[in-house]
């Protein structure tokens, strides 16, 4: 732990390995902060494209069935907060978040695609 | 239906980008990123493309359909990024920079 540690830090991370809950608790921890709550995502075979920031990259993964996709952990001094931050965090990435999921199937694969994305199709 | 571009009496009455015209004419080089399906129809995921400075949205689609016709089927699915922010395929003027990068966004899916 740093010194600076009332001050309140943000930490994104994407990677393809896969994704561990305690490492995301930990980066959350603090003596300040009575309460951590969480957020895991999980679904099935998916392959996932993504834009990050200015980067034309993408970080092509495929991702198991049932493993975490997405975790997100905010820490509070009391609960209502954190809860109501993670689940900001959640509608809002799947509101505005540029993330592609592509599920995988025997034959065929199909481009998912959010209800809170607001330019998608309504019908499906 | 395009909206019509203003023209100066010198400037000769083509389509495409004259040279040497500093003006709303003039063409500048974009990055366009394609992603998920959009990157499957156009076939690769990026390219630099020349288009005039100032464009509208739905203007710049109809640029980069040219290019790729496939992207067609995908119209009324897409917004496009352009440094960042979201931008519906309307009549927004978009004054694009040199280097700039314009993304297509077919509907997300993260979460």
């Amino acid at each position: 732990m740093d010194e600076s540690e009332d001050v309140p830090k943000d930490f994104i991370k994407l990677k393809s390995e896969k994704l561990s809950v305690d490492e995301v608790s930990e980066l959350v921890i603090s003596p300040c902060c009575g309460a951590v709550s969480l957020f895991i995502g999980e679904f099935n075979i998916s392959e996932l494209d993504l834009w990050v920031c200015c980067c034309s990259s993408s970080l092509p993964s495929v991702v198991p069935i049932t493993e975490a996709s997405v975790i997100i952990a905010v820490s509070s001094p009391h609960r209502a907060e954190s809860l109501e931050a993670v689940m900001y965090c959640i509608n809002t990435l799947k509101a505005s978040v540029p993330i592609w999921k592509k599920e995988i199937y025997e034959d065929e694969y199909s481009w998912k695609e959010n209800k809170e994305c607001f330019w998608a199709n309504s019908e499906k | 239906r395009l909206s019509s571009r203003r023209r100066r009496h010198r400037e000769p009455a083509a389509e495409g980008c004259p040279a040497g015209d500093g003006g709303s004419m003039c063409c500048q080089q974009v990055s366009v990123l394609y992603f998920a399906r959009s990157a499957e129809l156009a076939g690769l995921r990026s390219e630099t493309l020349s288009v005039p400075r100032q464009i509208t949205a739905l203007q710049l689609w109809e640029e980069i359909v040219k290019v790729h016709p496939r992207l067609a089927v995908i119209r009324d699915q897409v917004v496009f990024a352009v440094r960042q922010e979201y931008v519906l395929l309307g009549d927004q003027l978009l004054v694009l920079q040199p280097g700039d990068e314009v993304a297509i966004i077919p509907p997300i899916s993260g979460g």
